[in-house]
């Protein structure tokens, strides 16, 4: 059986572990209730991060690139980058998997898996880089948008865009 | 139903651990992204309001006079007195947990401290602390504190209710589940208030309340800068419809004196729910001879004191009666905004009223009257026009907004605070065919907040503010996906403006519209040119396909 096989024959298990072992980052009080098996809308965070490892797992056993990879992950970095988590912490989850992996798979397997895992780890991170970016570009622009472009629409406040800055420069 | 506990669930709350300390020995962490900076000390002088300085959170010294612990103990009473809520939801709750999983910003941050019930009990372990008699005898035995669940207040616990209270939407949420209808917004208020006498405001809040208080609205734009705002409403308006629409302002013996928040006429996308009601008053003007005003003194129906403040908020709002009363209109039409609505439903009548020199409004148009606003005297826009539509006094061409599958969020204070549910809704169908509600457990009584009222809709706190939007985002999203619903609409000018943001991060596909925005597509102005545009200059989706 190759590895994409074993995956799919465990896929239950290794959902069910790396789902609980996510939850597990969270504070006690809050894991209790973020585990439970309740409505989508009244668990967003559990009920997203269980679909998103699900749809993982899933990617797992099938041919997949470096992208499909990240945008499968997206939805529960996308949370973890705008909650109390250091960057470390916020993708530390994806390394459960080794720990359920060492389970699963013999020795020559093993370091097949962790390579898996290691390309998991790094879509994660770079998915958290993008939604960080995408946090501070709004947080620079947000005030911008919505107030001064509506003083610019009406022509109350005048701005010198790039190119005077640039021509002012030369002058 | 999500309150059903299965066994196997029930049997893994049983902790057979020693668990990993109390609450209260867990220390606050002031966390750059989730905090709003501090007031402005200009703002808190210009309102006369004690111990304006510059400081900053993330300092160890927040420059607190020396008989700070004093303030607060006298602050608690005053308001223990006074207010027999805030003391009937000190002693009531039992802890039994319903509204732990009810609050956004848990939901979304995962912070337990986050939880309704134990945001409340950092200030009620103080409450037990210094007013209780069992906690007085209690403390007297080892392990008596534990017990009674009491801490006397020190400057970390200042600083945990500080970040903890500045985490509250005050949204209500939490108080639909509690079953004994303890309102946790009413626990936030106090708190801001304490908070204020100590100037410990954050500045989000501080200066918007400064400027109001100067120059009548929160951005603090001068009258001549609000009416060049609306001249240039004005303007496009002629541009895409081919008729005048310009406003009347301060006009003595008007009919209806017409107040909406400021964000309406000064913040995108609000500006076109702004254009919504220039058109609506134009039609009314022309069809049935309605006089409206607009003022410049009353340029704001947003009241940022309500989170500052009883007297400040009452300081705000007294303007709305002083400007109805001076221009003798016969009552006041309100626009689409959030908490200016429950200041209006439950405070304005006892804290500035009784407005008796007002009629109780009624429609000239259809003779309907607003018993729900007969004591107030001040009805929201979007039971006025859907009175109207209701009795066939619109003309809307609906294929207008074709291109718009809609769906509608709750604004928190107008459903929970005031139980407008159904109007909006009702206005929405009627200019547009696409319409699908969220999840039912996200709306109406249920709503979840955007994460952004009650003044926490800074830049600075953006990671609180998209965590807080999740729950929200969620909904959001999965009828986006299902339905194609690529418009959200609101009735509250902080929705228009924290929603749009909280589209671009979790559901990049969906913009934010007023409700108004439609009714000013989709209405008919008598003598109109054939339009080509919709009121965002983005064209109709029939000129589209030709």
């Amino acid at each position: 059986m190759d590895l994409k096989q074993i995956v799919k024959k465990n896929k239950k298990k290794i959902v069910d572990q790396w789902f609980k072992a996510t939850i597990e980052t969270y504070p006690a009080n809050t894991a209790k209730i973020l585990g439970k098996d309740s409505n989508k809308f009244d668990n967003p965070v559990g009920s997203t991060t269980r679909e998103t490892i699900e749809d993982v797992v899933d990617l797992l056993c099938r041919e997949f690139t470096a992208e499909s990879l990240e945008t499968t992950i997206d939805p529960i970095v996308r949370i973890r980058a705008v909650q109390a988590f250091t960057a470390a912490e916020a993708v530390s989850f994806v390394f459960a998997l080794k720990r359920i992996g060492e389970e699963l798979f013999d020795a020559d397997r093993i370091r097949e898996f962790d390579r898996l895992v290691d390309s998991i780890a790094l879509a994660a991170f770079n998915r958290y880089s993008k939604c960080k970016e995408e946090i501070y570009l709004l947080k620079a622009t947000e005030s911008k948008r919505r107030i001064h472009r509506a003083f610019e629409r009406a022509g109350l406040v005048a701005e010198l865009n790039e190119e005077d800055l640039l021509g002012s420069k030369k002058s | 139903m999500s309150d059903e506990i299965k066994p196997d669930e029930l049997l893994d709350k049983i902790d057979y651990s020693t668990g990993g300390g109390s609450w209260m020995d867990t220390p606050v962490q002031i966390r750059p992204g989730m905090y709003c900076y501090a007031s402005n000390p200009k703002s808190v002088e210009t309102l006369g309001l004690p111990n304006a300085r510059a400081w900053n959170p993330l300092d160890d010294d927040w420059q607190l006079p020396d008989n700070w612990q004093e303030i607060i103990h006298q602050g608690l009473k005053e308001r223990l007195d006074r207010f027999r809520t805030f003391k009937v939801f000190m002693d009531i709750c039992v802890r039994c947990g319903a509204c732990a999983d009810k609050c956004h910003f848990f939901l979304g941050t995962g912070d337990p401290k986050n939880m309704p019930v134990l945001r409340a009990e950092l200030l009620r372990s103080v409450y037990r602390n210094d007013f209780t008699t069992a906690a007085k005898i209690l403390s007297k035995i080892p392990g008596g504190k534990k017990l009674s669940g009491s801490r006397p207040m020190t400057l970390e616990v200042l600083k945990e209710w500080w970040y903890y209270f500045f985490q509250c939407t005050e949204c209500r949420r939490c108080s639909v589940f509690c079953p004994y209808g303890i309102d946790t917004a009413e626990i936030t208020i106090m708190a801001r208030e304490i908070f204020n006498l100590l100037g410990l405001n954050i500045d989000w809040i501080a200066t918007p309340v400064s400027n109001c208080y100067q120059t009548g609205n929160h951005l603090g734009i001068q009258p001549h800068a609000f009416k060049d705002m609306l001249d240039f409403f004005v303007e496009d308006i002629e541009e895409i419809t081919g008729v005048n629409c310009a406003p009347q302002y301060q006009k003595k013996g008007a009919d209806i004196l017409f107040i909406t928040p400021s964000g309406d006429v000064f913040a995108d996308p609000g500006t076109y729910t702004c254009q919504g009601y220039l058109i609506l008053f134009k039609y009314l003007k022309e069809k049935y001879g309605l006089d409206v005003t607009w003022s410049t003194y009353a340029s704001e129906g947003g009241n940022f004191g309500f989170f500052t403040s009883h007297e400040t908020m009452k300081r705000l709002n007294a303007k709305m009666y002083a400007e109805a009363k001076r221009l003798g209109v016969k009552w006041i039409l309100g626009g689409e905004c959030g908490h200016m609505w429950r200041v209006i439903h439950q405070y304005m009548d006892t804290m500035n009223g009784p407005a008796d020199f007002l009629e109780v409004p009624k429609n000239p148009i259809t003779g309907t009257v607003f018993e729900n606003a007969k004591s107030t005297k001040m009805v929201h826009i979007t039971e006025f026009t859907a009175d109207l539509i209701k009795h066939g006094k619109l003309e809307l061409d609906k294929s207008r907004n074709a291109n718009r599958v809609m769906t509608f969020h709750d604004s928190c204070n107008p459903s929970r605070g005031m139980g407008l549910l159904d109007e909006p809704r009702y206005v929405i169908q009627n200019c547009c065919d696409n319409f699908f509600d969220m999840p039912e457990n996200t709306i109406r009584e249920q709503t979840f907040c955007c994460g952004s009222g009650a003044g926490l809709n800074a830049g600075e706190n953006i990671e609180l503010r998209m965590a807080g939007a999740l729950p929200r985002a969620t909904a959001l999203k999965y009828v986006h996906e299902k339905f194609g619903v690529n418009t959200l609409g609101t009735i509250c000018a902080i929705d228009r403006a924290a929603l749009t943001t909280l589209c671009e991060y979790w559901v990049p596909d969906v913009e934010v519209a007023g409700v108004h925005e439609l009714v000013g597509n989709a209405l008919i102005l008598p003598g109109e040119k054939e339009r080509e545009e919709d009121l965002r200059f983005e064209p109709l989706p029939d000129s589209e396909e030709e």
